[in-house]
């Protein structure tokens, strides 16, 4: 065995890959919701609907699971909310949230729907459940070649 | 079901912050499992079912299930299956080796669950995204929306709606992590009083650092036979009288049935009750182990299992009810709060626990008395599944 050994480099760090990124990609391309992130993109918070059976999902779907239905359209959510549940995140915050580490996290009731959201614009001692909140859009700078956006809510 | 399935044995490793790698603790509670159960040999093993939520995640591993085999020396000549049901994926393969050897396909079988969790330090929000996105990661993982906020809303909820008190959530995580202070595997073995948990770092309000299970990396083991084979090994099993599951079309957040209250474990009690032929489940059940990942879970269990009305289970654990010598003895091992939670390991462990408390293989500090029937309960996840198995003490 030569005493001259060869070397495997492996990079220091590795750059974020799109399937350890929380958030989707958000084109025709990628997602068969890709409505729910135009209308988004365009300020509208909005889900689908079957117009078969007339049952509202959240998240959005491209089948109803009630009854299977594929014809769904998109219909408008109310974009002021009630708050119904919120926490906040001090220790432990998963891959790619560390620097926001205080963060609060909600259930908001918008319309018939209840969703969970980030709470931005408060601290968890300022909220109480049923505090008025209302829809932000926010841009994500992140490994896509698109732009993309998600919902949050703030108190209003 | 067509034939009786016992448990005769199994075994543990240490649980904790492991200096090892998962395969190091596959071996580990392998021979542990052997050592324990004499009369059965690898070579005996016709079904293994190993419980593992994220080998892909946390141990840069898939397709572990021949990897255990091989680790063993278990020659799986008719079943051999990974199971991952999240925090209940021990219990999944628990079931899924109850349902073949009662089938009659396979007379023994092993049943390991596996998780190594612990990353370096400086890659631990690692391992918290690989639990976020347990979650539905595109609509409620990507908030943040981990275990403890999470958990902490059911708290939140559950306090506004019925009263419950932040002083009976850390009853039940001073009762827990007691036990644990006599569990020689558990990760955390202190006592902690009600004061230690109010006083713990308030992590996700209101729940403490105290009313959370850890991350853990550990393995239990288990062999499961028939009654014809139970008969040849041993004069006493641990028969599974009945098991049940439910799930309600729902995952994530909005399509729950409930935040303050868990319906879908209701509904697999009941299954699991009706084949044990369980009545009045407090006066039936002597011992059980539930899925306490925090504080608030045990008390949404008490109801949820049929032991009190909605709304009364904080009341349940400040009456000592849960204690040890109460209506029924909750969580002896230790809890998630105080073993530690290695994810696919916890149902195999607690159905251990059953076992070695049958035969009265535990430190008096925490031996049930004279207990004669069991059960273990696993949540998933939101919680939107609900696994629960009932056993019995007896002669084969």
């Amino acid at each position: 065995m030569s005493d001259d050994r060869d070397t495997v480099t492996l990079p220091d760090t590795i750059e974020l890959p799109r399937l350890l990124d929380f958030y989707e990609l958000q084109t025709a391309e990628h997602t068969g919701i890709h409505e729910f992130y135009e209308n988004l993109r365009a300020g509208r918070l909005t889900t689908t609907q079957c117009t078969d059976c007339g049952e509202t999902q959240f998240p959005p779907r491209v089948v109803c699971p009630d009854c299977h239905g594929d014809d769904l359209e998109y219909v408008d959510l109310p974009h002021d909310g009630e708050l119904f549940a919120f926490s906040t995140v001090r220790a432990g915050p998963p891959m790619g949230m560390e620097d926001e580490v205080p963060f609060v996290v909600g259930i908001v009731e918008v319309g018939d729907v209840r969703l969970s959201t980030r709470i931005d614009g408060a601290q968890y001692e300022d909220l109480a459940i049923g505090d008025p909140v209302r829809l932000k859009v926010v841009e994500i700078d992140g490994p896509a070649d698109h732009e993309r956006v998600f919902f949050r809510f703030e108190p209003r | 079901m067509t034939r009786n399935v016992g448990i005769v044995g199994g075994g543990h490793t240490r649980w904790g912050s492991r200096e090892a790698t998962f395969k190091d603790l596959v071996q580990e509670a392998g021979k542990a499992t052997f050592d324990d159960v004499s009369g059965v040999n690898p070579a005996d093993v016709e079904g293994l079912f190993v419980g593992a939520v994220q080998p892909e995640r946390f141990a840069f591993q898939t397709h572990v299930a021949p990897m255990v085999a091989e680790l063993l020396g278990v020659e799986a000549d008719s079943m051999i299956a990974r199971t991952e049901l999240a925090c209940a994926s021990g219990q999944a393969a628990l079931r899924y080796a109850w349902l073949a050897i009662a089938a009659g396909e396979i007379d023994t079988a092993l049943v390991l669950g596996v998780e190594k969790m612990n990353l370096p330090d400086d890659h631990m929000p690692e391992a918290q995204a690989s639990m976020t996105n347990v979650m539905d990661r595109e609509f409620d993982g990507v908030n943040g929306l981990n275990a403890p906020p999470y958990f902490a809303m059911v708290a939140q909820r559950h306090m506004h709606e019925y009263g419950t008190t932040r002083e009976q959530l850390a009853q039940v995580s001073a009762k827990n992590k007691s036990h644990a202070a006599h569990n020689e595997f558990a990760q955390f073995q202190e006592e902690v009083s009600v004061d230690d948990v109010l006083d713990s770092f308030p992590l996700s309000p209101p729940l403490c650092l105290f009313d959370c299970s850890g991350i853990t990396d550990g393995a239990a083991g288990l062999i499961l036979v028939s009654e014809e084979k139970a008969r040849q090994l041993t004069d006493e099993a641990t028969w599974i009288t009945g098991s049940g599951q439910a799930c309600f079309a729902s995952n994530s957040v909005n399509n729950l049935p409930s935040m303050s209250g868990w319906p879908q474990a209701t509904r697999a009690a009941e299954q699991a009750y009706e084949q044990a032929g369980i009545d009045d489940p407090v006066r039936d059940l002597d011992v059980a182990e539930v899925h306490d990942c925090f504080s608030i879970s045990e008390i949404v269990e008490y109801e949820a299992l049929g032991w009190v009305e909605q709304g009364d289970g904080g009341q349940f654990v400040e009456d000592g009810r849960s204690e040890l010598d109460g209506d029924i003895a909750v969580n002896p091992r230790g809890g998630l709060l105080g073993c530690g939670h290695p994810l696919g390991a916890t149902g195999v462990s607690q159905a251990l626990e059953i076992h070695d408390q049958f035969r009265g293989e535990v430190p008096a500090e925490r031996r049930v008395p004279d207990p004669e029937t069991g059960l273990i309960h696993n949540l998933s996840g939101s919680a939107s599944v609900h696994s629960v198995m009932t056993m019995a003490r007896g002669r084969p």
